[in-house]
């Protein structure tokens, strides 16, 4: 192999990508623009489906609303009455929120310290319905809780009789512990998604592209060895993962801190990391950079053409996310150690113990060597697929 | 010079060239004519080392395209037929400063190899233009450029006159003369009879793989007894395919 002609052959590579702009739109413009774009609308309009079952909590009543509870729903914040003909279909039609039955002698009951059932119907399909029924449910907890302390003051007895425990909260989880377990569930599966994604478009020109075009033939007639040519098409492939998964940190970022997830503080997300932890992330993601390349170039060099290569890569996105959705949920002490030899799901795993800060050796040494294995077996196969005749004319 | 000693080329149960032995000196321009299928382009693709011959020897100035590959590259520049072979988001001159550097040629003489070429072309108005938005014969003559940047001794050319208007193709033909002048070995495939007439020494036609002339025009001429240069190709393979 020869590192001039490596450079020269990477050089022109990015060149003739960077001005391309649809390999520029999907390594940039998604990961740093779009999906915080998307957050952010999702975000403002769950936050606007939030507001309005906050202002208009649209009941009706039936039964005597003169009795305490009654006049209790209708003071509350929000809520106001209806009486339409038909209760049950304005409720379908989403008009009201819900309905509640109160009994016509409830408070009778209640003062000869009886029980009654306070019917509530609601739409379970419906996010504003559902949040009434909350409401309701809270407004009738109060007043419970009322009727059971005038109950409990009248026999002479304390409140504390039916509630001898009290549960005192204490946290001993630090803010940066508590950041990075906020980033340890978000940022490894954008990092490693946008690694798997923002090599697709490069590898599939870079190999079907060019045979397609009839470049790569012009290429393998030139006085460069095959070697060469690869590695400069690895290193380009690879270059393009990591900006887009650095645009996917710094949107991921962006998303923690002013998006609905947000964090507290107002400092850059991943300011609580040490130099170490930050090196075995460059480390990781390198490797995992290099994985994802080897394999979608040798897709690349197996498809006959340019379309065939796009339709081969979708099992690649589906390789990346079926591990990092696996480990979304899962917490560094909760992750068997199976998982550090297994490809993706090692890279994923070790990403949650760095933002966790909880690295264990073991786990590094298990992560760095099984993922020099994956790399040199899809390298390998690449190259194997990229000297095969056949495989590089069109 | 490039000498090919009955060499075959198999793909799995297809024998796209069978026992194809020729000889073509420097200096002299072979003309490669055949039906579409017939084995020209793989012959071409064997002698630059695009594909390796299944038996059977190639060598080019003195090189064996099994064993020195980069050597036997140096020595050729290819022209392929069907897809032109140029990145289409760089510039012409980008695109065989590109050529020219995996050649090795240092940056003044490249530079000087570019506006040469460019001159005799002429493409000096669309030299620093993207490809992308060039007509086929802009195309084509970027990529004769590609090819002849860094001045080799073998030319294989497939198809070189495709998309060629009236002017390029006089230009053209101008610049295989003066190769030839300059004692370039040329192979050259066309389906352009008078073409092939007007450049090229001699002929070779295949047909399913083979070669079943190798010789003069003149001397095929007398042997069918056609002066009609379409007529006589049609005659050829007439014969062959009665064998």
């Amino acid at each position: 192999m020869n590192a001039s002609l490596i450079w020269l052959i990477f050089r022109k590579e990015l060149t003739d990508l960077f001005r391309d702009r649809k390999t520029v739109i999907g390594a940039f413009v998604i990961p740093i623009a779009v999906i915080p774009a998307i957050f952010f609308l999702v975000s403002v309009s769950m936050s606007g489906v939030e507001e309005d079952a906050r202002a208009n909590v649209s009941l009706v009543i039936l039964g005597d609303v003169e009795q305490p509870l009654g006049q209790r729903l209708l003071q509350t914040e929000g809520v106001k009455r209806l009486q339409p003909d038909d209760p049950l279909a304005s409720l379908h039609e989403g008009e009201v929120r819900a309905i509640v039955t109160i009994p016509d002698d409830l408070e009778r009951h209640l003062r000869q310290n009886g029980s009654e059932q306070i019917r509530v119907r609601y739409d379970a399909a419906n996010d504003k319905s559902v949040y009434a029924y909350d409401l309701i449910q809270r407004v009738i907890a109060d007043y419970e809780q009322e009727v059971v302390a005038e109950r409990l003051q009248a026999a002479g007895l304390e409140p504390s009789v039916i509630h001898p425990l009290e549960l005192v909260e204490e946290s001993v989880a630090s803010e940066a512990k508590m950041t990075g377990k906020l980033l340890s569930g978000i940022v490894p599966l954008m990092l490693i998604l946008s690694l798997a994604t923002g090599g697709i478009a490069a590898a599939t020109d870079l190999v079907a592209g060019e045979k397609e075009r009839g470049t790569m033939e012009a290429l393998i007639s030139a006085p460069v060895p095959a070697g060469s040519i690869l590695t400069a098409k690895l290193l380009t492939v690879m270059v393009m993962s990591g900006i887009s998964s650095v645009a996917a940190l710094v949107s991921s970022s962006l998303i923690i801190q002013v998006g609905p997830f947000s964090a507290n503080d107002g400092g850059f997300a991943l300011g609580f990391l040490g130099i170490g932890s930050i090196l075995l992330l460059v480390l990781i993601l390198l490797l995992l950079a290099a994985m994802f390349a080897g394999l979608e170039l040798a897709i690349s060099t197996w498809a006959k053409t340019f379309k065939e290569a796009q339709t081969y890569m979708t099992p690649v996105l589906f390789a990346a996310m079926v591990p990092s959705y696996m480990m979304l949920p899962l917490v560094p002490a909760d992750i068997p150690l199976l998982y550090y030899v297994l490809p993706i799901f090692n890279g994923s795993a070790l990403c949650k113990e760095i933002f966790f800060g909880e690295v264990q050796p073991l786990h590094v040494v298990c992560t760095l060597l099984s993922s020099l294995v994956y790399v040199a077996a899809v390298i390998w196969l690449a190259a194997a697929l990229f000297r095969r005749e056949k495989l590089l004319i069109h | 010079m490039i000498e090919l000693d009955s060499v075959t080329k198999r793909f799995e149960r297809l024998t796209a060239v069978e026992r194809v032995s020729l000889q073509i000196q420097s200096g002299e321009v072979l003309g490669l004519l055949g039906e579409n299928g017939a084995g020209k382009t793989t012959l071409m693709r064997m002698m630059a080392t695009i594909l390796t011959p299944t038996e059977g020897e190639i060598v080019i100035n003195g090189f064996s395209v099994r064993h020195q590959q980069v050597e036997v590259r140096r020595q050729i520049g290819i022209l392929f037929g069907g897809e032109i072979g140029l990145y289409n988001r760089l510039t012409a001159r980008e695109n065989i400063a590109y050529f020219g550097q995996l050649y090795g040629i240092a940056p003044d003489r490249l530079a000087r190899r570019i506006e040469e070429l460019s001159e005799m072309l002429e493409m000096q108005d669309y030299l620093d233009r993207r490809v992308g938005g060039f007509s086929r014969g802009m195309k084509q003559k970027v990529a004769i450029a590609r090819v002849l940047v860094h001045d080799p001794q073998i030319v294989l050319l497939d198809e070189p006159t495709t998309g060629l208007d009236v002017g390029a193709a006089s230009i053209f033909r101008a610049l295989i003369r003066q190769m030839k002048a300059a004692g370039k070995t040329i192979l050259f495939s066309s389906h352009h009879m008078g073409e092939i007439e007007k450049l090229c020494d001699r002929v070779a036609i295949m047909h399913c793989g083979r070669l079943c002339y190798e010789g003069t025009l003149p001397r095929l001429r007398a042997m069918y007894g056609f002066t009609d240069l379409d007529e006589l190709f049609l005659q050829v393979l007439e014969k062959e395919g009665e064998r």
